[in-house]
């Protein structure tokens, strides 16, 4: 039976005690109501997203903080994540190249729904926990 | 909304589904795919000449992607 892999094997030196899912998602959480306050293309929106983004950089490349183990070598399997990421990929630049409203990017089809507070904080809350989750890995 | 519009919607669905299937075949006992976070956590690690070159790219992106959906 496959036994559980522990959450962080690796610690960095004096890594500190805040870095906990306890204490950073409430954090996350307040960041993205406050983001899902500012509209698309103001100043208050880019400030943040280059503060919040400039400290995840810095935290994940000073490699302070524990990280979750990986592989060391990536299985031939690997070559199975092509067929999503390419499908993906193809259709962007497809619909990129097309620049026609009746052929949106993915980017168009969000906008709608980024439109609302609640959708567009849940948003931000997922692109936070999701750059939380890159630092730690 | 035209044909057209919703057959794009239609393969950003079906990537979106190839994304949860290969996780779902990844995450079989004795798979050889590796699982998302394994792959990521690998190009994480990918460095050239100690310069962390999977972190940088990887962050990079993240972080363009964030500015893309929420400051543009």
């Amino acid at each position: 039976m496959e036994q559980p892999r522990p959450v962080t094997v690796e610690t960095g030196a004096g890594a500190p005690g805040w870095d906990r899912a306890q204490v950073m998602l409430p954090v996350f959480a307040v960041i993205a109501l406050l983001g899902g306050l500012f509209p698309s293309f103001s100043l208050s929106a880019n400030l943040l997203v280059v503060l919040v983004g400039g400290v995840m950089c810095w935290l994940g490349l000073a490699g302070r903080l524990g990280r979750r183990p990986a592989p060391t070598r990536l299985r031939r399997g690997a070559l199975a994540w092509l067929v999503p990421v390419l499908t993906l990929a193809l259709v962007e630049l497809y619909t990129f190249s097309r620049k026609d409203p009746a052929h949106p990017t993915l980017s168009l089809l969000a906008d709608p729904v980024l439109d609302g507070y609640l959708a567009r904080a849940a948003c931000y809350f997922v692109w936070l926990a999701g750059f939380w989750g890159l630092v730690r890995r | 909304m035209s044909v057209a519009t919703m057959i794009i919607i239609g393969l950003f669905a079906v990537a979106g589904v190839a994304f949860l299937v290969v996780e779902v075949l990844a995450r079989r006992p004795g798979s050889t795919i590796p699982t998302f976070g394994d792959l990521t956590a690998a190009i994480l690690r990918f460095e050239v000449s100690r310069i962390p070159v999977g972190r940088i790219g990887v962050y990079g992106f993240w972080w363009w992607v964030g500015w893309h959906f929420f400051a543009r």
